[in-house]
């Protein structure tokens, strides 16, 4: 039974500061992109939201994608400020490299190369989802696709961001024709059928994730270079 | 040559009034007296042919190495001070091997040549604090062959850290004699056994001693296989034979 | 029966402890508190701002036809209590560009400086080229972002607003280095309570706001703050950033409804004695 007292003279010991949040140096501002590749080229997605770590929007117009070369452009989802130090960072990578060998990077060297720069942050990452989109040497699309500290894969599609895992299972049912009753087996589908599918892909992403929103970049990477076209989703 | 030498020879920092820098021609000086080599380019590919000085019979011609691998597709010939290539060759070594490392994909022949004569150029730095490099320039001259996406090429690099990019260079003892052949017997159309013996036969013609399967060295690197290969002594004793 | 004791409030010294709780004293829930972090022997005498202390609120600002508008109130809260009611948040970069900042103080004060020293650079270099309102926001970025890679941030959300050229600019950047532009932003509080408002008449006027409906709907969102933000003021000030260069607004006491209990704390010292 509890005998009741006077509470104690408090002690300096005691004392304690008011429960701060410690500094977090990471936010995670939210967004999808995704990627198709092709025989001869490569579309890119990624819509144009960027929330405030919680239920706030930022900005509506902010984009994912960025252009490394002439055939390889970098998406990337997670935490805005990092995204933008990586992209300033293989830029100036990507023109130091050109004027040492003479030649622009080719896509997969890219893709080595990003692992390591992610890799060599591996004690304090940027906090980034990457893909590399684009055509290699030969002209054939192809992606890589990565987690923050330099994982990575050679796929022909791929998502990342807060949208992930509701295109994913779409991209895996539609592009590599998985988990079909009536199996057909992937083939080789025209840029334009692409271009319809992917826009699809981000709506629906749009449509289910409050992350993803406002406008979508879609991007055409192929013989001709890289092609940009501003997309709307809904902006609730 | 050096008759207008005076006290400007003594370091590698400082011009003659002439605007020359003694010690670096006294290193070109001294690639003159070493082994000639001999790198022929075409189409195919690149041949190196070097000759070895086997100063003794009880010398063991294994023991000299003069063209050596920098990766599958790159590999140099060297004359002159040959101690002062295993820095070169080591570095080389590093660069393309860093290459590939960070960007899964073979080394540029160009770039790797500019990275070696980055390090030809530094004689004189660092001359005071901890790490002392290199108090003097390399005394060696390389001629490297490689294959890359522009094909098969040839480069020539010398102490100044000057490269340039060659046909058909020679570099040694005998390279005035040799270069000279060269320049009469090349042409844009040869075909890489039809390089392979012209530089062979140029060698030959500037040795002074009997062309055996001991005393000489022969590579090739090949545009198709995108790979550098050192002869072994039979295919070596196939090609003399054919001379 | 049973006492979930979680939901008994802290006893305080001589009050009687009806739960036996063990006693832990804990500092006044609205008041800040200094804490030192010296996790290294070579980090000692080094204080990081880990936790705000004195702090500004929301920062707003609009682009008009020709210009931005934007607006700060003038209180610096410490804690819960209104420590400073006359400080100016907003300062002139350079020549066409002005920031408006939230957060903390004496970060801010430190920022001022740092930027000092790059429009000084600036101007001693005279080659007739002026820092852009782009650059200073970019260099805000970069600063911010690398202060936060070393894990001493500068505890401010920055709003970069400026005109050149007939150009306008109007960006943000935070504590963590994320920046990006647009053509109205709010920061703290102002995000939830004023952007709805400048998105409003910002969409409802689609060939762009003139300069007195902006500085009108910059004083009309202020004052909604000033009635749900405790951490604001309606001693404000707006400025205008054009063609014409910056001009930062003397402050103004925003009217108000009869809202008048808590006016001491917003009139100057001057003001309340000479009862006005």
């Amino acid at each position: 039974m509890n005998v009741l007292k006077l509470t104690p003279f408090p002690t300096q010991d005691k004392e304690k500061p008011l429960n701060h949040g410690r500094f977090e140096p990471y936010v995670d501002n939210g967004g999808t992109v995704l990627s198709v590749a092709g025989k001869d080229y490569c579309v890119v997605a990624g819509d144009t939201r960027m929330s405030d770590g919680g239920y706030g929007i930022q900005t509506r117009k902010y984009t994912k994608i960025f252009q490394l070369t002439n055939k390889c452009v970098i998406a990337t989802s997670g935490m805005q400020a990092d995204t933008l130090a990586l992209q300033k960072k293989l830029k100036v990578m990507l023109d130091h490299y050109q004027k040492e060998n003479g030649k622009v990077m080719s896509t997969p060297a890219i893709a080595q190369f990003l692992s390591n720069t992610l890799y060599y942050k591996r004690f304090f990452p940027y906090y980034t989802f990457n893909l590399i989109a684009g055509i290699d040497e030969e002209g054939e699309g192809c992606i890589w696709t990565y987690d923050a500290v330099g994982s990575h894969e050679k796929v022909k599609y791929s998502s990342q961001g807060s949208g992930n895992q509701l295109v994913i299972p779409l991209l895996d049912n539609q592009v590599a024709k998985f988990n079909q009753l009536l199996p057909e087996g992937p083939k080789d589908v025209p840029l334009d059928q692409v271009v319809s599918f992917v826009k699809d892909a981000i709506t629906s992403a749009g449509e289910r994730d409050i992350y993803t929103g406002d406008y979508a970049d879609i991007v055409v990477i192929d013989k001709h270079g890289v092609r940009w076209e501003k997309f709307e989703l809904k902006l609730d | 040559m050096f008759l207008t030498r005076s006290e400007y020879d003594r370091g590698v920092n400082t011009f003659s009034p002439e605007g020359r820098l003694f010690q670096v021609e006294y290193a070109l000086e001294a690639i003159k007296l070493g082994s000639t080599a001999i790198g022929v380019q075409c189409d195919e590919g690149v041949v190196l042919v070097v000759e070895k000085r086997l100063t003794s019979p009880l010398l063991e011609p294994s023991s000299i190495q003069k063209v050596v691998e920098i990766d599958s597709h790159l590999c140099c010939a060297l004359s002159g001070l040959t101690a002062d290539s295993r820095t070169i060759i080591d570095h080389a070594r590093i660069e393309t091997q860093n290459h590939r490392f960070n960007y899964n994909e073979p080394m540029g022949i160009e770039a790797c040549v500019q990275s070696i004569c980055d390090l030809a150029l530094r004689f004189g730095e660092n001359r005071s604090g901890g790490d002392e490099k290199m108090s003097r320039p390399f005394g060696v001259a390389l001629l490297i062959a490689g294959v890359d996406e522009k094909g098969p090429s040839l480069y020539h690099s010398d102490p100044s850290g000057t490269y340039t990019q060659y046909s058909a260079k020679a570099i040694g003892a005998g390279s005035e004699g040799a270069q000279s052949t060269l320049q009469e017997k090349y042409s844009k159309t040869l075909n890489l056994l039809e390089c392979q013996k012209l530089a062979l036969s140029t060698l030959k013609q500037v040795m002074e001693e009997a062309i055996t399967t001991t005393n000489v060295e022969v590579a090739i690197v090949s545009r198709d296989q995108k790979k550098f290969k050192i002869y072994n002594k039979e295919e070596l004793e196939a090609i003399i034979a054919q001379l | 029966m049973s006492f979930n004791q979680d939901y008994i409030s802290h006893p305080v010294f001589g009050q009687v402890d009806y739960f036996n709780k063990k006693n832990h004293q804990q500092p006044n829930q609205h008041t800040p508190y200094y804490s030192v972090h010296n996790h290294h022997q070579t980090d000692a005498g080094k204080q990081k701002t880990l936790d705000p202390i004195v702090t500004g609120s929301s920062v707003i600002a609009i682009k008009y036809n020709g210009g931005i508008v934007m607006g700060t109130d003038m209180l610096c809260s410490y804690g819960s209590l209104a420590r400073f009611n006359s400080v100016q948040r907003q300062k002139q970069v350079g020549t066409h560009t002005v920031i408006g900042v939230s957060g903390e103080l004496s970060d801010f004060q430190s920022l001022s400086n740092t930027l000092d020293d790059l429009t000084t650079d600036d101007f001693c270099i005279d080659d007739g080229s002026k820092l852009s309102s782009q650059e200073i926001w970019n260099y805000i970025a970069r600063l911010f972002y690398n202060s936060r890679n070393k894990g001493n941030p500068l505890w401010n959300t920055v709003v970069v607003a400026g005109n050149q050229n007939g150009k306008s600019f109007l960006g943000k950047v935070d504590l963590v280095g994320t920046c990006y532009q647009d053509d109205f932003i709010a920061t703290g509080y102002g995000a939830h309570i004023a952007l709805p408002l400048l998105r409003k008449e910002y969409d409802d006027n689609p060939n762009g706001l003139s300069q007195d409906q902006a500085v009108k709907l910059i004083q009309d969102c202020l004052r909604v703050l000033f009635y749900r933000d405790a951490r604001s003021s309606k001693r404000i000030q707006v400025s205008v950033v054009d063609s014409n260069g910056v001009k930062i607004s003397d402050p103004i006491e925003l009217d108000t409804y009869n809202w008048h209990s808590g006016e001491a704390a917003v009139r100057t010292f001057q003001q309340v004695a000479l009862g006005k």
